[in-house]
């Protein structure tokens, strides 16, 4: 916590070091999140981008309440958020189907390689993206329900009851799974 | 433990684990630098008033106090001509003056008296009321 006071603190002060360290620390961890939101790894990236830029512009007034990496997770969230209302008006206008998966850079693949990590992603994939991003910003981003309503601009009771549904569906996707 | 039987626990495990790669990373990094350097400048007060909603409604109150000031400025109060009367004596003056002065100088009292009685005789308008003398030997006691 003391390390990123002081390089919130530096990077205040337009250190180019500070910003490269803040965004080697998270890097990973945010594009593990955009992923997940996006199921589209090109997508992610360009999120992550746009986050550290605006980021960087910040220097000499970027004030800290909560974590950074809290802070820089709703931000990516936020940014998910509307690149996937765009790619799913883009989607709607061309009649398209998904196509996740069949990418070589599917995120899937390129995840930890673990078939519970791969069978999560595409569990999650099948949940409403206001489900899936509560989830994932509840137990992979460990944001409280408070922060979280607070950075998506929704009731905490919102949250909660999208977790909850959320979870809900994603075991009855799992049961029905294991069961076929 | 099955996964459906915590989702919870399910998800956090399932946590997937992307690396970015080199070329990603110069990506972002030079573009967030270019950013940092853009601000590296510091915000012009043009622009904290135009990006500011605070600073927006200091500069107009700022702006109407200095009008206002401006309209209510009291005028500068006229400057009267000195009274050369109050200064400087009438000529007439200034001559009598002069000659009872000259008159006290050779003969005091007496010469004054004697010069008015004079200048009286001359105008025609002698007063009748008393002589310097007499005046001075009422008041004094002389």
């Amino acid at each position: 916590m003391i390390d990123e006071k002081i390089l919130v603190w530096k990077f205040n002060r337009k250190s180019k070091d500070a910003l490269r360290r803040i965004y080697e620390k998270y890097k990973d961890d945010l594009l593990g999140l955009a992923v997940t939101l996006l199921r589209d790894r090109s997508l992610a990236e360009d999120v992550v981008h746009d986050v550290f830029v605006s980021f960087a512009r910040t220097a000499g007034r970027f004030t800290l309440s909560g974590s950074l990496r809290g802070y820089l997770s709703t931000c990516v969230a936020n940014c998910a958020r509307d690149r996937n209302r765009l790619k799913s008006r883009l989607d709607v206008g061309l009649d398209a189907v998904e196509d996740v998966g069949t990418d070589s850079d599917d995120p899937i693949e390129s995840a930890a390689g673990s078939e519970e990590a791969q069978r999560l992603q595409e569990v999650l994939g099948r949940l409403p993206y206001e489900q899936r991003e509560i989830i994932v910003l509840h137990l992979h981003q460990e944001m409280r329900f408070r922060e979280i309503a607070e950075a998506l601009g929704i009731s905490i009771n919102t949250a909660q009851s999208r977790y909850r549904y959320g979870l809900e569906k994603l075991r009855s996707i799992l049961n029905s799974t294991v069961t076929k | 433990m099955k996964p459906t039987d915590n989702s919870e626990n399910f998800v956090r495990r399932g946590k997937a684990k992307v690396a970015t790669d080199p070329q990603m990373d110069k990506r972002v990094l030079d573009d967030s630098f270019a950013a940092m350097d853009e601000t590296a400048a510091g915000p012009s007060i043009v622009r904290m008033i135009a990006h500011g909603r605070a600073a927006k409604i200091v500069a107009a109150a700022v702006i109407i106090i200095a009008v206002g000031l401006l309209m209510n400025q009291p005028e500068p109060p006229e400057q009267k001509p000195p009274n050369i009367g109050n200064v400087t004596k009438s000529p007439v003056e200034m001559l009598s003056a002069m000659s009872l002065n000259m008159a006290y100088r050779r003969g005091g009292l007496e010469a004054m008296d004697d010069l008015s009685n004079e200048a009286f005789e001359k105008l025609g308008s002698k007063p009748a009321g008393v002589s310097v003398r007499e005046l001075l030997t009422g008041s004094n006691g002389v």
